[in-house]
């Protein structure tokens, strides 16, 4: 016969649940032991993503306008041909005189990327005496600290790096397009080709190398920096433009705390 | 059987066959998760660490400026001196990982449309930047005959 319930047997039974538990670390070691013996070097040869933590500073004043960098990012990053896919462009942005006696300060927004801005800006759509004020803002991906995308995914496939590269794992993408909708700012696409989200990976080929993003190695003026903020030289350049300029990210209200950083933006810019 | 009928809290057969079965259905789960996992999944976060190297593995197309200055450091002193000096050697001319690989691979040949693609007028360009309209400066003229593109002060 069975011995009744008693306080007795369930602390026992209680104790060795505990006991149980304390084996868990001790499993979890091993498994991890076993796991190290099975992994690969997970980065590129000679470069350690986390000694790094990447930076895009871009300067509203400086940039042109003449599209080599979202033609170089194409390029680059063997990104599909078409006005729909871009890891990089360029944004017109055309603030109209307010009409006399309107009592506003501004007129009317205007903001047009034809073909990303790859092959140039033609005329503007209104009269040039009527523009007030007008502007060239480049976008990427904004590289946040906290990226809705990487949230949202339901496979793990996109991942904030330890670099501070937000990345997409074209194996475990399922293309089901949830983080092209969270992302705020429009930066990614679905890439028709591989069948999966596509963005800017920073050139991670080529940041892993020691070389510039193409972006930033084409920019003519010098409308982009970018910099390690891991580096123990400081950039030159970087530390110029946290100093000279009064530096802000896109939609800071998000809380997304993006690491591509703008001077010389508009309220009108989002 | 019969000492279990007696005891207190036996349980429902049917509900001890649903127990192991749940049981089993989460110990094919642990143990497919174990083996399909890739090793490197979560060696940096909840993901595949190996998938940075795949990324890295991509082929640069442009070969950056201290390529370029290997073989033309010439001609990249001449640019780092003058008024384009912010201007990387591919800006104008070209992706050149491949020249860079093999000089018989020549790069594109440079014209007009590369001068007006940051120089032609308009509106939206901030101020500093010297800006002309083509249509009226000097048309007909080709630009590198007032114009030297690595010292644009220079007169030729």
């Amino acid at each position: 016969m069975k011995p009744p319930l008693t306080r007795r047997r369930v602390l026992g039974k209680l104790g060795a649940a505990l006991a149980g538990l304390m084996t868990l670390p001790v499993a979890r070691t091993v498994k991890a032991a076993v796991q190290k013996l099975r992994v690969a070097p997970g980065a590129a040869k000679g470069y350690d993503p986390t000694q790094h933590r990447w930076v895009m500073a871009i300067d509203v004043n400086r940039c042109i306008g003449c599209g080599l960098c979202a033609e170089a990012c194409k390029k680059e990053n063997r990104v599909p041909e078409g006005p729909n896919y871009f890891r990089t462009w360029i944004e017109r942005y055309i603030i109209t005189q307010p009409k006399p006696g309107s009592a506003v300060a501004r007129g009317e927004v205007l903001v047009d990327s034809p073909n990303g801005g790859m092959n140039g800006f033609p005329e503007p759509p209104v009269k040039r005496e009527s523009i007030q004020h007008s502007f060239f803002v480049p976008k990427l991906c904004n590289l946040c600290a906290h990226s809705p995308c990487a949230q949202v995914c339901p496979v793990g496939a996109t991942f904030d790096a330890p670099d501070g590269a937000v990345l997409v794992d074209p194996k475990y993408c399922i293309g089901c397009g949830f983080c092209i909708q969270a992302c705020p700012y429009g930066c990614r696409f679905f890439n028709p080709y591989t069948r999966t989200a596509d963005k800017c990976s920073l050139c991670y080929h080529r940041i892993t190398r020691g070389l510039r993003p193409a972006c930033v190695e084409v920019c003519p003026t010098e409308a982009r920096l970018f910099g390690d903020l891991k580096n123990p030289v400081a950039d030159e350049a970087l530390q110029k433009f946290y100093a000279e300029n009064r530096v802000q990210a896109l939609k800071p209200h998000l809380g997304t705390e993006p690491r591509v950083v703008y001077a010389g933006l508009d309220k009108e810019v989002s | 059987m019969a000492s279990s009928r007696e005891s207190r809290f036996s349980l429902p057969p049917q509900i001890l066959r649903l127990v192991l079965l749940t049981i089993a259905i989460v110990a094919v789960y642990l143990v497919a998760r174990y083996f399909l996992t890739p090793p490197s999944f979560g060696q940096f976060g909840f993901y595949r660490g190996d998938v940075l190297q795949e990324l890295a593995s991509l082929e640069p197309v442009y070969a950056g400026k201290k390529a370029c200055e290997e073989c033309h450091s010439e001609q990249y002193q001449q640019v780092a001196q003058a008024e384009h000096k912010s201007v990387s050697c591919e800006a104008c001319h070209g992706s050149g990982q491949a020249h860079a690989e093999d000089p018989d691979v020549k790069m594109a040949i440079l014209g007009f449309s590369r001068c007006v693609r940051c120089h032609e007028e308009n509106p939206s360009r901030p101020k500093w930047h010297k800006q002309i309209n083509s249509r009226t400066h000097y048309t007909g003229e080709k630009c590198t005959e007032c114009h030297l593109p690595h010292q644009p002060n220079e007169v030729p």
